[in-house]
């Protein structure tokens, strides 16, 4: 398959609102974790966007949720390259492929909270158009101007990363000419207390890598790409590997055998060598088993050399969103020639054999690999390189 | 959207009454008047306790379609098509935190992510290759089957395509049409000249003149019954343009020759 051309790329999250504020952040190693606007009975930093996000236009308002307008934020940014491939090519041949986790349960469990107290579901809540996994498609489609064929992928927390490959195949398939890809996510109760019940969650900001490492920092926001069969690219997604652990529901491969899988699917199917990567965005939640099976599968793939950060450590764990930030950074690292630093507190565990700089790299990053796994044992690596 | 042609090799649904495509092919409920749970029959044992109705009914369709096809399901890519995914489980958390106040249950939280069917199926199949999830409201069926013909246009021989919703969750839609569960497969394969089965093609408009199944009321505002619809006129061997979101959606259609 041709290499996806990436013609634009927009981004949300706890460092901002847009590729500049986010550069900042990443440049400076300041983290977005810390307090957060969610209700809970035990201690957590989150990920939180604390800039206000855009109101959906009036026509728009019975759509409207965060995860709605933090989609409209994102188009915002993506102004640009979405008028030029609508110039370009038809509205029908744009998709719209975006991936969450969460969906509206955000909406859902505050209207919920209000009927279980008695008080019925608010006047304005609207399961299908405020909940529902599809909810926020039409309000995309009608923003963006296109209407191409559009659905939501959900696995967890590879979901956004899934959007990349289902647009490589239907360009390449002659389905579509261009897509709007990515996914979103936002902070919810249900979720932090979930990963609460897990013992996954970190009381202080996530130390990915780190020796005492305990656990992942909930985070949200998102990112979108336009993606297009031909243009001027920023950067191009070369390969992706898509693969299952067929292990366990919640906990990874110990020895990474999936995670290794899709590295060595997204190098294959980019006609590349291990040697040819020169920087990894892990997927390095926090976890104790998450980060040990993920640098045993670099190690095994990659080798000890290449430098290895998980920005989560900036972001929180953005869930469905995580792909497609993750992908955007690896894009900013290949057109501004540097890497950020590994933040988080403590000493980086000497049982991760990959290298983690804890200080800013500069030098040419001309092909990332970004990695993702999920719960279902679901995986998927992006390479990401220089056009 | 350019026609992509695939063949239909082979199909499975769960209906309440209708365990299988074989009993909702001949109109015979196995157990008149008593609502049949689904089995779960493409789940190991351990992964059947841990799925919900709505994934054992996604098991119990995908094992028939695949069985029918002859694929192999440690190698072949799965689409779980949902709208509103593991939503009971969802409002059984939300049950959990806001009215029982009670300690979130870790083993249900695991299993209420969209994709946890998808995640028990590649587990319980052993499949360590593709899998998804997705959802588009009524557009959902035609969604897994274009996600689905991407893969076959670009190198898979056969995939399963199989789309289920739960039944309606009345308290977050008192004021919406009630549905019931149901869940559809179809596998398909890469078309070739000698194939008897069902050439398939998806069109984003035009006009139908094949109509839908005879589903009892109760599924037709299932967000799924598109692909009740198209099983069902598979198994007619019906020629022509079929909706595949019953008015509901965008206006997908697939287009079926024998």
């Amino acid at each position: 398959m041709a290499p996806l051309l990436v013609t634009g790329y927009s981004m949300v999250s706890a460092l901002g609102l847009g590729r500049r504020q986010h550069l900042e952040a990443l440049a400076a190693g300041r983290t977005g974790l810390g307090e957060h606007p969610i209700d809970l009975d035990f201690e957590t930093a989150a990920g939180a966007v604390r800039q206000p996000l855009p109101e959906l236009p009036a026509e728009l308002q019975p759509w409207s949720t965060r995860l709605a307008r933090m989609a409209y934020a994102l188009l915002q940014e993506l102004d640009e390259p979405l008028r030029r491939a609508r110039e370009k090519w038809r509205p029908d041949r744009v998709a719209v492929l975006l991936g969450t986790s969460t969906a509206g349960a955000e909406t859902t469990e505050v209207a919920y909270k209000q009927f279980v107290a008695g008080g019925g579901f608010p006047r304005d809540y609207d399961f299908q158009r405020q909940h529902t996994f599809g909810a926020v498609l039409s309000v995309v489609r009608k923003l963006a101007g296109v209407d191409g064929p559009s659905w939501m992928a959900s696995t967890a927390c590879t979901s956004s990363g899934k959007t990349f490959a289902t647009a490589q195949r239907l360009i390449a398939a002659g389905a579509i000419d261009a897509a709007i890809v990515g996914g979103l996510d936002t902070l919810c109760t249900m979720t932090m207390t979930g990963f609460n019940s897990l013992q996954a969650l970190d009381s202080k900001p996530c130390r990915p890598f780190r020796e005492d490492r305990s656990g992942i920092s909930i985070g949200e926001g998102g990112a979108f790409a336009l993606v297009e069969r031909a243009g001027d690219a920023r950067v191009l997604i070369e390969g992706i590997g898509e693969t299952s652990d067929a292990y366990h529901i919640s906990a990874p491969h110990p020895e990474g055998l999936g995670a290794q899988a899709a590295m060595h699917e997204a190098l294959q199917r980019g006609g590349r060598y291990p040697t040819d990567v020169d920087h990894v965005n892990a997927h390095g939640t926090g976890t104790r088993l998450n980060d040990t099976a993920e640098a045993n599968a670099i190690q095994c793939v990659l080798g000890t050399e290449v430098p290895t950060v998980s920005t989560k450590a900036y972001t929180g764990h953005t869930l469905g969103a995580a792909a497609a930030i993750e992908l955007a950074f690896a894009a900013c690292a290949i057109e501004e020639g540097w890497i950020p630093p590994a933040i988080g507190d403590g000493a980086i565990d000497p049982e991760v054999a990959v290298k983690i700089p804890t200080e800013r790299m500069t030098g040419r990053f001309e092909r990332v690999l970004s990695n993702s796994f999920a719960f279902g044992g679901n995986n998927v690596s992006l390479l990401v390189a220089k056009p | 959207m350019s026609p992509l042609q695939v063949n239909v090799a082979g199909v499975g649904l769960w209906m309440p009454q209708f365990p299988n495509a074989a009993a909702w092919a001949q109109r015979q409920p196995l157990a008149e008047g008593e609502p049949i749970k689904p089995t779960g029959e493409a789940f190991s044992r351990v992964n059947r306790r841990r799925a919900s109705q709505m994934g054992r009914a996604i098991g119990d369709a995908v094992a028939e379609a695949m069985a029918q096809a002859g694929v192999d399901p440690r190698t072949t890519p799965v689409i779980v098509g949902s709208s509103i995914g593991e939503a009971s489980a969802m409002i059984g958390l939300l049950d959990q935190m806001w009215r029982a106040q009670e300690p979130m249950s870790p083993a249900v939280f695991t299993v209420s992510v969209h994709n946890a069917a998808s995640g028990l199926l590649s587990i319980s199949m052993k499949n360590k290759g593709y899998t998804t999830s997705i959802a588009a409201d009524y557009d959902t069926p035609a969604a897994a089957l274009l996600e689905g013909i991407g893969l076959i246009a670009t190198g898979h021989d056969a995939v399963c395509c199989v789309c289920a919703d739960e039944e309606s969750p009345r308290s977050l839609l008192e004021h919406a049409p009630h549905w019931d569960m149901l869940a559809g497969a179809v596998v398909l394969t890469k078309t070739n000249a000698s194939d008897a089965g069902v050439q398939l093609t998806v069109h984003t408009s035009g006009d139908a003149d094949v109509a839908g199944s005879d589903v009892a009321a109760k599924f037709t505002h299932n967000p799924q019954v598109g692909i009740i619809d198209l099983i069902d006129a598979v198994q007619r061997k019906a020629n022509g343009m079929l909706r595949l979101d019953r008015g509901k959606g965008r206006g997908y259609l697939a287009q079926l020759a024998s």
